[in-house]
């Protein structure tokens, strides 16, 4: 009898194993036994699919590719808390398989790439969001975060009636320190009295301060009890607790990465998004397969910025665009930044 | 409100008489003390400054942050009354996040809580059968609930939120809001006394008015099972053969107590209070349910409730403590911070006076 409990347990215990493990590693890896046709990858980024913000734009860049160019693609899920090195083995598995390019979502595949990129010359490699790594075969997508987080500047500091404007971001990282500085710079710009209270809500390598919106939402309510009237969230998922927070005290929240105001999950506050700073990961993304299969692939770095539309600010809230002299303002400075007589600060 | 019992303190038991007995802490003890933590608060506040330390939206906030804490907690506290160490609150809370949010954006936000706690007795459930009927490790099995847990939901969001209309593999649609309640008159008149930043008066009115500004009724209810807890454990012949089940099953089982019978009660109860925090924080602290979004929350609850040495109230303060914390750096950053540090400093200079 005690045996055969033993035997019990053990078998349950391992069915759980087993079954947990086939959930967190999916890999839907279709692959293709014609050798003559364009295959392209993407591995994604802390979140992965699904996220409403930066792996979705990369996977929407990924499926027009799929359609336009006859392309196969292949999407690789990440699992949490893992390290590098199962990140090595998920972008050389998919290299082996014949993908070509292999794009990383987000900075943190820069170790991963920079170790597997050599191995496979004759393949390209896409890194989003971070420019640390070279080679030939690596194509760095970079984007001037810091001039649409400008321009989201100075709709805050004209918007606000109270003189006082938020800025949360997710973690301090460099990528995020970006959008701070260029927010900062584009508040004190337009108007030097207003005041930006800026707080992060987590330190790496605690990563909790992109997904979970209960922080984002505590610390905006930090800042709107500190009398700021326009908040701009810039921390993946946990930005949309600041727009609840925001939303729920009838102030202005502006999003992030993707046009919020669109967003399905954020339909019930979409009055109090004023707009949002976009980035086109999936214009990138989409530019990078078509190159290979154009076969000029692109390598070192590629930046995307106000000039080639590759972020800006969305104009879909109709009270937004209603005030002219916010728009206007804004389209002022945005010829500045093209022309180059306003210089973006990267780091606040 | 405290000064009226401050000569009451002074009847504290003073040394332990019979071989190192603690003093044993009375409700009018218990009153200076949170008076005299308070005193010094609203001290630190003066001198640097920081007006957000006690501030209404700070005391709500941490109280938001601290309920799932608690109630992890509490569940932890059940298991371990019991005998059995539960180390799967992680994994039940991460179920009730995910039937929480299921049931709730479809039938609404009370059946969501319901089936949160559901889902989280199923977690405890399956501990109880590993543990008490199988004999494994606790750890173990506790080890292996959070692994599944967190399968099983990722698995699951795949037929379910993905296809809804505004949730997707990760998260789900957004759940309608719990009523939460403002005590009219009351509110108003502490939050306008806490802006006038006195000494001591406007710091208890910040405190006091955090407790009855924009309260979630779910946060009532989580704040009501602590007393209900402590009744059910200690003040019931239920809850004393409970305990007894869990300090020395042997002598409980020759008395005529069916051991196995009160350990599965207690898991499933556990479970199922870990679950609410799961929904707590699914429907209340965020409207959606998200993949990772208990993050620890279930780990930092056991340790609230080893903090609290196993008992309900000393749990509750640990578990405020996580939360307010957490507030004080989240609303305010450095300056809050900065803050507490001249407040350790002035408890490790009262200490080395000592």
């Amino acid at each position: 009898m005690r045996r055969i409990t033993r035997f019990a347990t053990v078998g349950i215990a391992s069915a759980a194993l087993a079954l947990s493990a086939t959930a967190c590693g999916k890999t839907s890896s279709d692959a293709a036994s014609d050798s003559g046709e364009i295959k392209a990858a993407i591995a994604y980024d802390i979140g992965g699919r699904g996220d409403q913000s930066f792996n979705d734009a990369a996977y929407a860049g990924l499926s027009k590719a799929e359609k336009e160019l006859d392309v196969k693609g292949t999407e690789a899920e990440p699992s949490d808390g893992e390290a590098d090195a199962d990140k090595v083995q998920r972008l050389t598995s998919l290299a082996r398989a014949g993908n070509n390019p292999v794009i990383g979502v987000g900075f943190a595949y820069a170790p991963a790439i920079e170790k597997v990129a050599p191995k496979f010359p004759d393949t390209t490699f896409g890194l989003i969001d971070d420019s640390s790594v070279q080679g030939d075969n690596i194509a760095n997508l970079v984007f001037n975060e810091e001039e649409g987080s400008y321009l989201a500047g100075v709709a805050a500091a004209k918007v606000s009636k109270s003189k006082t404007v938020g800025f949360i971001g997710g973690v301090e990282t460099p990528l995020i320190k970006k959008f701070q500085a260029g927010f900062e710079q584009g508040v004190k710009d337009t108007d030097s009295s207003v005041k930006v209270l800026s707080q992060y809500l987590t330190q790496p390598p605690n990563f909790d301060g992109f997904v979970k919106p209960d922080l984002g939402k505590a610390a905006a309510q930090g800042q709107l009890d500190k009398g700021a009237d326009v908040i701009y969230a810039a921390a993946g998922l946990a930005g949309s607790g600041a727009i609840e927070a925001a939303s729920k005290a009838d102030k202005w929240a502006i999003g992030v990465d993707s046009d919020q105001y669109n967003q399905k999950g954020l339909a019930a506050y979409k009055d109090n998004i004023l707009t949002s700073v976009t980035k086109d990961v999936s214009g990138a993304v989409f530019n990078l397969i078509k190159s290979v299969k154009d076969g000029d692939p692109q390598s070192s770095e590629i930046r995307y910025g106000l000039d080639k539309s590759g972020v800006g600010l969305a104009e879909s809230n109709p009270a937004y665009t209603k005030m002219t002299e916010v728009t206007e303002a804004v389209a002022a400075a945005k010829q500045n930044i093209i022309d180059g007589k306003i210089v973006v600060k990267t780091t606040p | 409100m405290s000064t009226s019992n401050a000569s009451a303190a002074s009847a504290a038991p003073k040394a332990p008489r019979n071989g190192g007995r603690r003093p044993k802490l009375t409700l009018p003890v218990i009153l200076l003390i949170i008076a005299g933590g308070l005193a010094l608060f609203s001290l630190v506040r003066v001198i640097s400054g920081a007006n957000d330390l006690t501030s209404v939206g700070q005391v709500s906030g941490a109280l938001q942050l601290a309920v799932p804490i608690g109630l992890a907690g509490l569940g932890g506290l059940w298991a371990e009354r019991a005998g059995v160490i539960n180390i799967g609150l992680e994994g039940m809370m991460i179920l009730g996040t995910w039937f929480g949010a299921w049931a709730g954006f479809q039938w609404g936000p009370w059946v969501g809580v319901l089936m949160g706690i559901a889902g989280g007795a199923l977690g405890g459930l399956l501990h109880a059968v590993i543990t008490i009927t199988f004999n494994v490790n606790h750890i173990v099995s506790g080890v292996a609930v959070n692994i599944l847990a967190l399968g099983a939901t990722r698995y699951l969001s795949n037929f379910t939120f993905a296809e809804e209309p505004g949730g997707s593999s990760k998260q789900s649609p957004r759940i309608d809001a719990i009523d939460r309640i403002t005590i009219p008159g009351l509110s108003d008149w502490l939050a306008d006394l806490q802006d006038k930043h006195w000494f001591f008066v406007s710091d208890l009115a910040g405190v006091l008015g955090g407790l009855v500004t924009n309260l979630s009724l779910l946060t009532v209810v989580a704040l009501l099972l602590i007393p209900v807890t402590y009744w059910a454990l200690w003040h019931t012949g239920f809850g004393l053969r409970l305990r007894s089940c869990g300090e020395n099953p042997v002598a409980a089982e020759s008395l005529g107590v069916n051991v196995y019978k009160y350990k599965y009660i207690a898991v499933i109860i556990s479970g199922g209070l870990a679950g609410l925090g799961g929904a707590f924080l699914a429907i209340v602290s965020t409207g959606i349910y998200q993949e990772g979004q208990t993050g620890g929350r279930g780990y930092i609850g056991l340790a609230a409730m080893i903090f609290g040495n196993w008992m309900p109230g000393g749990m509750a303060l640990g578990a405020g403590l996580f939360g307010f914390t957490d507030s004080l750096k989240l609303r305010g950053g450095a300056e809050n911070v900065h803050a507490m540090l001249l407040l350790i400093a002035i408890l490790l200079v009262v200490a080395a006076a000592w």
